[in-house]
Parts: structure tokens; C-alpha cells; sequence
């Protein structure tokens, strides 16, 4: 039988010099061209070759490509293409490997000028790989891959096929005297670009793939380059497997082509003839003689030299075997002094060790310690501008059902936010905790004061409007009546105006240096925009005196601290005045707040900018949970100029705003642990997906927040009311005093067993009645915490050990230990059943109230709506993360259900 | 993927009609294979093995037996043995007896792609049942194969006469052989190798018999599917790590992984075929597993194959080790972010270990890349050391190794005290 035969070749090969194997001229069908990898690549090659895709194919349909230079059209088939005139002489493969041996068969059928054809993909089989060959060689065409990235000419600029040289073809493949024949694609571009550090530049570069078939292999490769007179010497990279190499050291040592230039051959993957299955290249398996040693004697064999060492470096005119490829610069050099050549251009760098970033947290031993350095051009100014994106780099996406702030720990069952548990956050203040919420770190001293400064500014602002809030409250639960005040709040100039300067005062602080103790008398004047500086008096305000104050004294303060007063000092020494001077002191002080975690890349630059809008917004849930406002002397003292230190802890606050009078420590104790407690319960709850989907919306920050308000209600609050009503009952003859100390006449074990047998009475009697929906004690068991003997609900231990810890006593919590007990004892319950977290709640809340109700300041009513706005209070906190979460995070209209999963019920 | 022996190569070969030496599995009674032993003088006792296991008979498990004591001793004997090959040690299991055909010649005969030719070939020797390797060129042939046409009559009558077969023999062999093309071009094998095949007498002719087989299948061609070979035959190959992971390999690649030591202490995220040769040359006993996720993998694979590894390796290495050289299509930032969300989704579940990372790496979107983590390891307060392009992929490699040894020694416990 015949076949085409290439002299010196057994078969055919139709590129006699590497000159031609890819040039200006060529022109290029790409299969598959719409496919997820060539629509990325093939502009790419396109725009660097000079415009050579002359068409592509995409099975069944119609269109284009577009790329900078001008659309490739695109056509449904081969046969379409060439009917179009689209001339072409390299085809290009990127389907899918079931599809390849087709797409070849197709190429050869319909075009007569075709000359080669690149595979790209992966995973042929090789019986197609074999089919492929045999119709190519038939037809005189020549195969590169499969399993490749193609082929480059770096003197014409043209790639064709793959990705060689990646997105910036032109970095890697710089013009030069070096060909490159590598069985791994991205060792490809790694040898060229360590090639152009030394000074050696590419003639052709050659991914060959390392299937069992490479249809491009050693021998033809060093055929071309061997005619080609740009190339002066080759580099092979070889992995085991085949025996190709073998075949073109002996057609060389045969003389069948007259080979003489020097070769730098590099053979790894000696583990591989440990290994029966292949991992990554397909072909890279050593079956029997042709495992990495044995390439590697190949080589030496034929170089007559031992492997390269760096050290002694030896080579012979027909090259060296080097280790590994870090070793190809060194070797190259050895080469070409002995073939009397030199470089192609100047060396730009080395292959040293040179990390481009490192932690601050661990020192190295001096041996290992090697200093962090200068990334190389272009990366080193991307560094500095990846830098200058100050905050957290978060890539947006569908949030629904989804939650960058809280989870519910599988292990525990607590709730978490960010990083910490409620348990641990029912340790730390109102104000601390909101933080908490948008920093996702807790806040120094001088944080806490100055979140204090703003929650407190907040609150005694637009006091008339809560206060005609409140006039048309009645009937509106709780939360009602708070959502309508914070939804008024919208993005109003105030809040929009802060965020401006934020923004503004962020990008300067960039600019000169974001380090505390970084340039420290910037030149300013000619950054800050005209606008921000005017003529005039300073509007005196008392209200925000306290800001302008603390800005200039603030013990330690960070950039943004630092430029606000620079400005101010400009603005005095230019007899000028800040324009909108709160807004901007409030941007100062809330970018100052969070410039730390910004710049520790835990919090999107957005959460900073905005986080005046969410303390703002938190701060007017709290003025407008007064219940009671007439009578509360705190609220009317906090109205009076001077009568409240502006920097007053804005727990003690809450307290006496919520509870109308001075808390002892105690008692400012146990409101941190009701708030701390509710802070989240997981991005499941649907206070969360309140926020959220007002997020989802595309609402403003304070709209969020009345999303999360009217997605709570009596449910809620439901379970600690309950709690209170059913403890008021039990104690209903009880003369207590202070809850927080036992009576000595006071038998709770008594009270406990009485309330125990009571309870079994009325369910027995329920049961026998029919009724299943009898009414359960409040507060007690839980579907995790249970099936033991004696059940805990971790969350309440924990507050409870606190408690006991600090010497708070609660004698409603200790009723209830009673009461889980006795309704054992009384066979209620088949086991201890657990106190849980809710109970804390309730006694709590109980607690703090527990003077009022029984003076009668506090009706029924007004207990109801406390405890609901107690939790409404410390949920606000965790909906501040959500927000501030699914805002950076999140996309439009991301909490939509699809159809797919709604039900019509009938 | 590779099987050996009749057990279940006797039926590749009866799909094509060629003649296999009759066999009973180790479950056989003692009547049967007094039975066997009575109809062919002698029985062959060989171990059965998972997988693709040769020199079995150079190992001395291949015993013939002319009585029933001697086959129930040989069962005894090899139904659990171990065999080292190929630097692995396996066990048997179960045995199988096969008939002993009697014959004059053993030949070889096998399939498979010649990188010299670039061609499938058939080797044939009238000498077999020995290593063919160990043959000298004048007793072998090897003759290309017309994908298209199969392996032809005269090629082999040629072949046969140039090496001397008796003539006898040539027909029936050129009768029966040019089956295995089908068998092999049908069902997906990259090699089929069938030593010895004896030369059964039966009346005035002569039939060859496959004593013995060797296929190795090509997993990127679902053809041997059709097989319906159990799955279990090929599960010693595959350890559950790695069987995870290959629940979310495509035809793209981008999740071919090789477990290397269980014991090691180093997770390697290797990305190309490159890297992943060279980088676990370099780290050798230290890489827990060989990996090439390269070519571009989105992010949702990137962060399940991520998930997995950690699942599994989590707990027990060093050192998180990203290697690959500058990456052509493969964009960094998103193999990156896969690989760091994955990771902190796991330190949230499973709570923080220290673990030292080094990245060495180059392409689109590397700083971005880099950048995004180096947040998730602050956050994790986890210490690192990214290299780019510029730096020796290889000098990276063992550098982590050397940052290995140190985190092993007293890093590690000085890093927890000041981070505790």
C-alpha cells in the first residue's frame, strides 16, 4: 500500500523550515470558534497576529466574533465558510474530543488549500487521534496536537491555535533566535518567558501536547528548525512516553537531515514510571523503555556530556541535558559561548527567588527569610493599584439563600456572625457589637468612643419628626411604627452628602500613604476639589461642636482624621470655610472608624463609605422605640443642649431610653446579653430576608432596614412575651421584691412542682378533651437539645454561667431549672427537658422590668411591646451585617424565586 | 485502566470469537476440576488480580498441576498472594484454573500505537510466552495496522513465514488474529497482549488458544464502556480521593488528580501537565498527591475540587502549595478565588489549623489573584510567601519544601503560641 512520503521522513511532513510553519500569511478557520475557551482566546490571537481568523465555524449557527480589530464572521459549517470565499490554510480544533476526528475529516474534505491543523482539545481518544493522522497524512496535511496551545512566530507576531503567550502574547514571545518544542503547553510560554530574562528571544514556539500521538514531534521539529535560519539553537522539553525523541537522536546520528544546532533538552518525570494511569498529559506514561531515566540517557548519550550543572557549566556543541528548566537560561548561555553566538537582547532579570508578597505574621529563619521585592513591570504597578483598592475584593453573585455575615454553626447550633458566636458577642455593648457588624472586627477603645460619638449625635437629630412619629403610632405594633420612621430616612442629602466626602476623604488618604504613620503634611491644595472649600462664616452648629472637637483632638488618629485636619487648618489659613462642614466631619470620623479593617481587606471600601447611613439608620430604630416618650426624662434630657456627654456609652442609653431610668452595672450587664443574644439567628431567619431582599431591590440603606422591621412581628416577640406572662402567672403571689434575690421564704422547688403538676392536670385533661393543640410551656425544650437525660441548651449555660460568674442573680431563671425538673418528676416530660436561650430572654427582660409592672408604670401592653422591641434592638445588629453584606456582594433581584420552584396550591 | 488475565479477558475474546483456554474459578468443586484435569491431562493455577498485573509468571504464580491434591495445594497457596510490580505490591483475588493446552509453540501476539511509526501496529512472534522486550529483532515483527482495513492476511502470513513459524500453524493463526483488531478498534484499548497463545490440537487442525491477556483501555474513550466490565475490577486503581474527584472530570481535564502518599505534607494545587511532572518530581514524598488543574477550570469546579481535597487532606498536611508557570488561558484570579473560598469555607467548618502556603504562579489576572489570597489568608491569619513568574518554578518547589521541613521542625508550634 502507499503512502505520502516526505524525504528524509517516513511519512508525510509538509514543513520543511520552522520559518513557515506559522506565518504573517497564514490564514486561520477556527471550529468551534464561539466555544467558552476560543471566544476568550481567539480575539486574543487575532488582534496579536495581525487579523488572520479569517472565519470560524460554530455548528448550526450564524454570527460573529468580535475583537478589537474587527468582527471574525462566523458560519455553520466548513463547507459555509470556504462557499463564503473565506480562503484559509490552517484550521483550528477547540470542540469537544467526540467531535474532533469529524472536524478534521470535514476541514480535509472542503478545503484543497488546506496545510495544517491545530488541535486544542483535550481528551481525544486515541483511536480518533489515530483516524485524525490517517486522514491528514492521506491528504498532506500536517497535525499539531492534540492536547496542545498551538503555535507561535514570534519574529512575524503571529500565534495561531492556542493560548501561547497568554493574554499578553507579546510579553512572553519576544523575537529572538530560540526555538521551543514542548510536550506541556504552559511550560511553553514558562521557557520562553525565562528565556527572555536572560536575553534570548523566540523564533518559533511549538506546543506539541503529550498524547500517545504527537503528530509534531522531535524529528520533524529539528528538521525545521535545522532549516530555518532564524534559529540558532532548540529547546526540547520532554516528559516520558513514546519514543520520539529516540527517533530523532538516531535519524540525526543516521544523518538523515543534517542536524547541527545545539539543543537544550529538559526530561522530567521520573515518579511516572511508578504510576499505571496517566495524570494530566495523557501520553506522559512510560510503558517499557521509554520512562524518564531512560529519555534522559537518550540525551546524554547523544550530547556526550553529563547533565548541566549550573555551577560547572559544560556543555557540548550539540547541546546538554539540563535537570530542570530553571536551569534552560544558564544552559542557553553555556550554548551559545560555545557556538560562538551571542544573545538576542539584554538580560532583564534572573530566576532567583523573589517573593512579590508576604505575611507579617511569621518570621523566617534567616536561611528561609528572603525578603519580599518589587514585582517586575507591569505587575509591579498593578500591585500598587490592586493596593489602592482599598477593602475587601468580593465577587458579586446570587445571594439568595445565601449569607457572607451569619451562619448557624453545624457543630453548635449558635448562631454566628462573621466570625463570632452570639454567646460571645452577648459579652460586648450595643455600640461595639454594630461595629462588630460592618467592620467584622471588634472595635478599639478610641473606636468605641467614637461610634458613641456618632449614635449619640444621631439620636438627637430630627427629634421632631420622631416625635410626631409617635402620634400616629397607636394600633401599629412595635415594629410598624419604627419601620415608618427609619423608611422616611431614604437616602436623604445628609447621608448622601457623608457618603461623598467619605469617598473623597478615602481617595485622598490613599493618596498619601494609608499607613497611621505615613506622610504627615501632605500637599493638599491641589487635590481638593473647589467645591469642598468656600467663602463665608462657619455655620455654627451645637450639635455637632462635639465632632469638630474630637476631630482635633483625637488621641491617635488614622489618615482620614489626619486630612480632615489638614483641611480645616488649609481652610483657616486660606480664610475659608468647609463647605457642609457635619457632613464632613461625620465622613471623617466614620472613614477614620473603619479605615483599619479596610485597609485589612475585611470589609468592602462601599461598607466603610456608607457606614455613617447604617449607624444613622440603627440610631433612629432607637429613638423611635421609646414607648412611652412623654414621660421618659431621659428622652427629654437628651434633648437639652449639654445635659448628655456626647460620647456617653450607647448601651447606657438604650437602657435608659427602653427602661426610663440610670441602670446599675448589673443591669447594663443583662441588657448586653438580651441584645448580644439576638443579634442574628442565621441568613435563614426572615428578619435577614427582609434585609435582604429590600437589597435585592435596589433599595437605600435605611429601606433595608424597614424591610427587615416589617418582615419581624408578634412572632417574635411572641415566645419572650409569652415567657413573661406565663413567669408573671406563676409568681402572681409571690412577694418578690428584687428578682434578683431569693426570698429566704420562698420556695421555688414548691413553686416549681406546683406549677409542674398544674400543667400535667391541664394536659391530661386537653388530651382527654381531644385537644392537640394544647398550649406548651413557653421557653423549654428544643428540637436539638434534647434526647438526653438532663437536656442543656448551650446558649442559655452559657449566659447563665455568666451570670453566675459576674454574681447577677434571677430568680425567674432559677424557677425555670426548677420547673424543667418537677415536670419530670411528675412524669410530664420523659426527660430533663432543656431551658432554652428564649428563657433567658424572658427572665431578663423580666427582670429589668419587674419594679415598673408592679408599681404599674408598665401595663400589659407595654411589657408586649418592650420585649418585642428589645429584640428588635439586638436583631438590628445582625441585619446591619446582612445589609451591609448582600449590598457589596449580592446582585439585582438576586432573592427572586425561580418559577421553577413555586407551587400553586389548590 | 488496565485488566489482566482470562477471568475477565476470556470475555473480551469471546465477543470476537477467538479461542480461550477454558477456565473455572476458584469456586469450583472438586468434581469439576478433576473433570478439567481429566480432560486436559494438567490444569494452569494462576492468582487473579485487579487491575493490569504482569511478571506473575516470573514471581512463580503460575503452577501447573497434574493431580486434584496439587491444584486444591496451588489454590491454597495463591488465592491470597501478593505480588509486587511496577513498584506496588497487590493482592490476589481469588485464583483461576485454566485448562493446559498442549502445544508445540507459544506465540505472542499484541496491538498497540507505535510513537516511531505513528501508527497502530501488531507485534507477532512464534517465540512467545516470554517478555517479548527480551526478544531479539530477527524472532519479532511489528507491522503497521491500515486504520481503516485492520490488521490484513498477508502481513501476517509474511510476517509468520519470515520468522520461521512451522507451517502448520500459519493458517489457523491468520485465520483467527485479524479478529483483535476489532476488539481492539471497537472497545476503546490502547493495548492488547496475548502471551502465550498455544496451538491447540483438534482433530486434523490446529486452533490457537489465549493462555493469557493484558488490555489496557483509554479512559478518554467511553467505548469499553460497552464492555459493562464490573466497576470493581478497576477500583484497586482508584483510591476514594481520587474517585471523588474524578466525579467532576470533563473532557476538559482540569481535575486530574493522582494520590502519591497519604503521609505527605503537602497539599499541592499543581496547574498543567508541566507543573504537575515537575512539581512532583521535585516534592517527591512530601506532594499527598499528584494534580493537573489546569486549562482553565471555571470556578464552581475549581471550588468543588477544592472542597474535596481539603476534606480530605485538611487535617493532616503542612502546607497548601499553589505551583504552575505562567499560565497561558488559565485565569488566576478565578482558579484562586476557588481554591481560597473553599479553603475558608472549610477553616469556618472545621475550624483553623496552621498551615504554611506558598504560591508560585504566573498569567491573567495574577494579581488579582494574588491579592484576593492574601485577604483570605490574613483573615485566616495564615502565613504565606507568593512568587510570580519571574521567580524559578522549580527554586519555588524547593523552597516550600525547605519552609516544609522548618514548619515541621518548630515553625508550625511557634506560629500557633504567637498567633494563640
Amino acid at each position: 500500500m502507499r503512502q505520502l512520503e516526505t524525504k528524509p521522513f517516513d511519512y508525510f511532513v509538509g514543513i520543511y523550515s520552522l520559518e513557515e510553519l506559522v506565518t504573517r500569511k497564514s490564514r486561520v478557520c477556527v471550529i468551534n470558534i464561539l466555544g467558552n475557551e476560543s471566544r476568550k482566546v481567539t480575539p486574543v490571537s487575532h488582534e496579536y497576529s495581525g487579523g488572520n481568523v479569517v472565519a470560524g465555524v460554530q455548528y448550526g449557527r450564524h454570527g460573529v466574533l468580535e475583537t478589537r480589530i474587527g468582527d471574525i464572521p462566523v458560519y455553520s459549517s466548513v463547507r459555509d465558510v470556504m462557499k463564503q470565499g473565506h480562503g484559509f490554510d490552517i484550521g483550528v480544533i477547540y470542540l469537544p474530543p467526540a467531535a474532533v476526528s469529524q472536524a478534521v475529516w470535514e476541514l480535509v474534505r472542503y478545503n484543497k488549500d488546506l496545510k495544517r491543523i491545530v488541535t486544542i482539545t483535550e481528551k481525544v481518544s486515541v483511536r480518533d487521534s489515530m483516524l485524525s493522522r490517517y486522514i491528514c497524512q492521506e491528504s498532506g496535511v500536517d497535525l499539531i496536537g492534540c492536547n496542545c496551545l498551538g503555535i507561535a512566530n514570534a519574529w512575524d507576531q503571529v500565534r495561531v491555535g492556542g493560548a501561547l503567550g497568554g493574554d499578553n502574547p507579546a510579553e512572553s514571545l519576544k523575537k529572538g533566535s530560540v526555538a521551543i518544542h514542548s510536550n506541556s503547553g504552559n511550560f511553553t510560554t514558562t521557557i520562553a518567558n525565562y528565556l527572555n530574562m536572560a536575553g534570548f528571544g523566540i523564533s518559533t514556539a511549538v506546543s506539541s501536547g503529550k498524547d500517545v500521538y504527537i503528530h509534531f514531534a522531535a524529528a520533524e521539529f529539528l528538521y525545521a528548525a535545522q532549516n530555518d535560519p532564524r534559529t540558532k539553537a532548540v529547546v526540547l522539553y520532554v516528559e516520558p512516553g513514546g519514543y520520539y525523541e529516540k527517533q530523532a537522536i538516531e535519524w540525526i546520528r543516521e544523518r538523515r537531515f543534517g542536524f547541527n544546532k545545539p539543543v537544550i533538552a529538559c526530561v522530567t518525570g521520573r515518579w511516572k514510571s511508578a504510576i499505571a494511569r496517566p495524570c494530566g498529559h495523557a501520553g506522559a506514561l512510560a510503558g517499557s523503555g521509554d520512562d524518564a531515566e531512560t529519555k534522559e540517557r537518550w540525551f546524554d548519550e547523544f550530547f556526550e556530556t553529563p547533565v548541566f550543572d549550573p555551577e560547572n557549566p559544560v556543555v557540548s556543541k550539540r547541546g546538554v541535558r539540563v535537570a530542570s528548566i530553571q536551569h534552560i537560561p544558564d544552559a542557553m548561555r553555556a550554548v551559545f559561548g560555545k557556538i560562538d553566538e551571542k544573545q538576542d537582547f539584554e538580560a532583564s532579570g534572573d530566576l532567583s527567588l523573589k517573593p512579590w508578597i508576604e505575611d507579617r505574621l511569621v518570621r523566617l529563619p534567616p536561611a528561609l527569610a528572603i525578603p519580599a521585592v518589587r514585582a517586575i513591570p507591569p505587575y509591579d504597578v498593578q500591585i500598587t493599584e490592586i493596593n489602592k483598592h482599598i477593602g475587601a475584593n468580593v465577587m458579586r453573585q446570587n445571594m439568595r439563600n445565601k449569607s457572607g455575615a451569619s451562619r448557624i454553626d453545624p457543630e453548635t447550633h449558635v448562631a454566628v456572625l462573621n466570625d463570632r458566636s452570639v454567646l460571645e458577642l452577648s459579652r460586648h455593648g450595643f455600640e461595639e457589637n454594630l461595629y462588630y457588624a460592618l467592620a467584622r472586627v471588634m472595635p478599639g477603645r478610641r473606636d468605641i468612643r467614637l461610634m458613641n460619638l456618632l449614635l449619640n449625635l444621631f439620636l438627637r437629630m430630627e427629634t421632631e419628626a420622631v416625635e410626631s412619629g409617635d402620634a400616629v403610632r397607636d394600633g401599629a405594633t412595635p415594629n410598624a411604627a419604627i419601620a415608618s420612621q427609619v423608611a422616611r430616612i431614604g437616602d436623604s442629602p445628609f447621608l448622601r452628602k457623608i457618603r461623598e466626602y467619605s469617598r473623597l476623604l478615602t481617595d485622598l488618604a490613599r493618596e498619601f500613604g494609608m499607613q497611621d504613620n505615613d506622610k504627615d503634611n501632605p500637599d493638599l491644595e491641589s487635590l481638593i476639589p473647589d467645591r469642598l472649600l468656600t467663602r463665608g462664616i462657619p455655620e455654627q452648629d451645637d450639635l455637632f461642636a462635639p465632632l469638630l472637637e474630637e476631630v482635633r483632638e483625637h488621641a491617635r488618629p488614622r489618615p482620614p482624621l489626619k486630612l480632615c485636619r489638614h483641611i480645616l487648618d488649609l481652610a483657616q489659613v486660606k480664610g475659608l470655610t468647609v463647605r457642609d462642614l457635619p457632613e464632613f466631619l461625620v465622613a471623617a470620623i466614620s472613614v477614620n472608624l473603619f479605615w483599619n479593617p479596610m485597609l485589612e481587606k475585611r470589609i468592602h471600601r462601599q461598607v466603610a463609605e456608607e457606614a455613617a447611613a447604617y449607624l444613622f439608620a440603627v440610631s433612629r430604630i432607637v429613638a423611635a422605640s421609646v414607648t412611652d416618650r412623654k414621660t421618659n426624662r431621659y428622652w427629654a434630657k437628651l434633648l437639652k443642649p449639654g445635659a448628655v456627654s456626647p460620647a456617653a456609652d450607647f448601651t447606657g442609653t438604650v437602657f435608659r431610653l427602653l427602661f426610663n431610668r440610670k441602670p446599675t452595672g448589673a443591669e447594663l450587664d443583662e441588657l448586653r446579653y438580651l441584645l448580644g443574644l439576638t443579634v442574628t439567628n442565621g441568613p435563614g431567619t426572615l428578619s435577614a430576608k427582609g434585609a435582604k431582599e429590600s437589597v435585592s431591590a435596589r433599595n437605600h440603606i435605611a429601606t433595608a432596614y424597614a424591610g427587615f422591621l416589617t418582615n419581624t412581628g408578634l412572632a417574635h416577640g411572641g415566645n419572650g412575651f409569652e415567657a413573661v406572662a406565663f413567669l408573671l402567672e406563676q409568681f402572681r403571689e409571690v412577694d418578690l421584691p428584687d428578682p434578683a434575690l431569693r426570698p429566704e421564704t420562698l420556695d421555688l422547688t414548691a413553686l416549681a412542682n406546683r406549677t409542674a403538676r398544674t400543667y400535667r392536670n391541664y394536659k391530661q385533661e386537653a388530651k382527654e378533651k381531644g385537644e392537640l393543640d394544647y398550649k406548651r410551656i413557653p421557653c423549654i425544650n428544643h428540637p436539638v437539645f434534647k434526647g438526653n437525660e438532663v437536656n442543656t441548651d448551650p446558649r442559655e449555660d452559657f449566659i447563665r454561667r455568666e451570670l453566675a460568674e459576674k454574681g447577677i442573680g434571677n430568680v425567674f431563671l432559677d424557677f425555670y431549672h426548677e420547673l424543667v425538673r418537677e415536670l419530670f418528676n411528675e412524669g410530664v416530660t420523659n426527660n430533663v427537658f432543656c431551658v432554652n436561650v428564649d428563657a433567658v430572654l424572658a427572665v431578663i427582660a423580666l427582670k429589668l422590668i419587674w419594679d415598673d409592672l408592679r408599681s404599674g408604670r408598665l401595663n400589659p401592653k407595654q411589657v408586649q411591646d418592650l420585649v418585642f422591641i428589645l429584640f428588635i434592638l439586638g436583631r438590628s445588629v445582625g441585619t446591619t451585617a446582612e445589609i451591609a453584606d448582600h449590598r457589596v456582594r449580592g446582585q439585582d433581584m438576586d432573592c427572586r424565586t425561580p418559577e421553577k420552584e413555586l407551587t400553586f396550591v389548590m | 485502566m488496565q485488566i489482566s488475565g482470562l477471568r475477565f479477558g476470556g470475555k473480551l475474546l469471546e465477543l470476537v470469537e477467538f479461542p480461550v483456554a477454558r477456565s473455572l474459578t476458584g469456586a469450583a468443586t472438586l468434581d469439576e476440576i478433576q473433570a478439567m484435569l481429566d480432560r486436559h491431562g494438567k490444569v494452569v493455577v494462576k492468582p487473579f488480580f485487579y487491575g493490569g498485573v504482569g511478571k506473575k509468571g516470573r514471581a512463580g504464580l503460575i503452577r501447573i498441576a497434574e493431580n486434584l491434591t496439587d491444584a486444591m495445594k496451588a489454590k491454597e497457596e495463591l488465592y491470597f498472594a501478593t505480588h509486587t510490580w511496577a513498584g506496588r505490591t497487590v493482592r490476589s483475588n481469588g485464583i483461576l484454573f485454566e485448562e493446559f493446552v498442549e502445544s508445540d509453540i507459544e506465540v505472542y501476539f499484541s496491538i498497540t500505537t507505535s510513537t516511531r511509526l505513528r501508527k497502530p501496529i501488531f507485534t507477532i512472534s512464534p517465540h512467545g510466552g516470554t517478555e517479548i522486550e527480551a526478544l531479539p529483532p530477527d524472532k519479532k515483527r511489528a507491522v503497521w495496522i491500515h486504520p481503516f482495513i485492520g490488521i490484513k492476511s498477508f502481513d501476517l502470513t509474511n510476517n509468520l513465514n519470515e520468522l520461521a513459524c512451522p507451517e502448520q500453524y500459519i493458517s489457523p493463526l491468520v485465520q483467527h488474529l485479524p479478529k483483535l483488531w476489532s476488539l481492539y478498534d471497537d472497545y476503546g484499548l490502547t493495548t492488547l497482549e496475548i502471551n502465550p497463545i498455544r496451538m491447540r490440537r483438534e482433530n486434523n487442525r490446529f486452533v490457537p488458544v489465549a493462555c493469557d491477556l493484558r488490555a489496557a483501555f483509554d479512559q478518554d474513550n467511553p467505548a469499553w464502556r460497552r464492555l459493562e466490565l464490573p466497576e470493581t475490577i478497576f477500583q484497586s486503581e482508584v483510591t476514594p480521593f481520587e474517585s471523588e474527584i474524578n466525579r467532576l472530570r470533563t473532557y476538559q481535564g482540569q481535575s486530574d488528580v493522582l494520590e502519591l502518599n497519604p503521609d505527605g505534607s503537602i497539599i499541592p494545587f499543581m496547574f498543567g501537565g508541566g507543573a504537575n511532572t515537575a512539581a512532583t518530581e521535585i516534592l517527591g514524598k512530601k506532594a499527598v498527591f499528584a494534580s493537573d488543574f489546569g486549562g482553565n477550570p471555571p470556578y464552581e469546579k475549581m471550588y468543588a475540587i477544592s472542597r474535596t481535597v481539603f476534606k480530605h487532606w485538611y487535617d493532616r498536611a503542612n502546607m497548601i502549595l499553589v505551583i504552575g508557570g505562567k499560565a497561558n488561558n488559565t485565569d488566576i484570579y478565578v482558579t484562586f478565588k476557588g481554591i481560597f473560598d473553599a479553603l475558608r469555607d472549610h477553616a469556618a467548618k472545621n475550624g483553623k489549623r496552621p498551615l504554611y502556603v506558598v504560591v508560585g504562579r504566573g498569567g491573567p489576572n495574577l494579581i488579582r489573584g494574588m491579592f484576593y489570597a492574601k485577604d483570605i489568608l490574613e483573615r485566616l491569619k495564615l502565613p504565606y510567601r507568593m512568587f510570580g513568574h519571574d521567580s524559578s518554578m522549580i527554586g519555588v518547589l524547593e523552597y516550600a519544601k525547605r519552609i516544609d521541613d522548618w514548619w515541621a521542625a518548630k515553625g508550625r508550634t511557634e506560629f500557633a503560641r504567637k498567633v494563640s
